[in-house]
């Protein structure tokens, strides 16, 4: 996993890739001014952070079957003896891993 | 009652800009109100995110806190919360879906106070990135004192530009 520093490197060679950006402001489209791309390095260094922490959250919540679809699963399981729903919630830990 | 929503501001968004701010709140009017329509972004599953201006400058302290729903139309609703970001915190949209945009609907309070914390209710009616219908209800606090708020700045997430959009500032008549 990369650290803070490391992610701030990425970050700083893609705003410089992405040069020049703008702002809108009292109708008038500016150029970043030096502090504005320093903002931006940092909002995409922590971007990159919580990704990297934390986008496992937001993507077991939308990859998981709704409540309803987990509910039939688990009732057919009891009727068949089959493990469907575990092994829902299984793969979908298994595709988003926690960051360790 | 007629003429109670005086506009302040507007900015149309023509070319890609990473930033949008509205400018023009001061002791005038208690409650203003914001509109975006058709805000869109050129790169795919981006946040719609927003900060507090204090004399025309994005405040980037970690004070921000926000607590919603997001209902969806693919999956579970989703509760969506946090505490000290950096920023007001809305939905994802993006460039996989072609009409995939945002139209929003802010109320601000107490944003040219010194001594209260900033509050915004927020409503929001998406087609996220993927092509699914998203409805968003929630409430933010800027929570610092000290400076008046004087604007709002819009951006995306990852420094993502705004592609379109219409952002609008209303004043509600005292």
């Amino acid at each position: 996993m990369a650290t803070l520093e490391e992610l701030t490197t990425e970050a700083t060679a893609e705003i410089e890739a992405a040069k020049p950006m703008y702002k809108q402001v009292n109708n008038e489209r500016l150029e970043f001014t030096d502090a504005d791309y320093d903002q931006a390095i940092t909002d995409l260094a922590n971007s990159k952070w919580d990704t990297q922490q934390f986008g496992y959250i937001q993507a077991r919540q939308e990859a998981y079957g709704s409540v309803q679809d987990q509910l039939d699963m688990q009732y057919w399981d009891g009727v068949n003896g089959t493990t469907t729903w575990a092994d829902h919630i299984a793969q979908v830990k298994s595709d988003n891993p926690k960051p360790e | 009652m007629a003429g109670s929503l005086i506009k302040i501001d507007e900015e149309i968004v023509a070319s890609a800009v990473a930033s949008v701010t509205l400018t023009g709140i001061d002791s005038t009017y208690d409650v203003y109100m914001v509109k975006v329509n058709n805000w869109k972004t050129d790169t795919n599953d981006r946040q719609c995110l927003a900060r507090v201006t204090e004399s025309g400058t994005p405040n980037t302290t970690a004070n921000y806190d926000y607590a919603g729903k997001g209902l969806r139309s693919d999956t579970t609703f989703t509760n969506r919360s946090g505490t000290n970001g950096t920023e007001f915190k809305f939905e994802y949209i993006g460039t996989a879906d072609s009409q995939a945009q945002s139209n929003l609907t802010l109320f601000l309070f107490n944003f040219n106070s010194t001594t209260e914390y900033a509050f915004i209710t927020n409503e929001m009616s998406n087609l996220d990135y993927l092509g699914n219908a998203f409805g968003t209800q929630g409430g933010q606090v800027f929570t610092s004192t000290g400076t008046a708020r004087d604007g709002i700045q819009f951006f995306m997430s990852s420094s993502a530009n705004t592609s379109a959009g219409t952002f609008t500032l209303y004043g509600l008549k005292k």
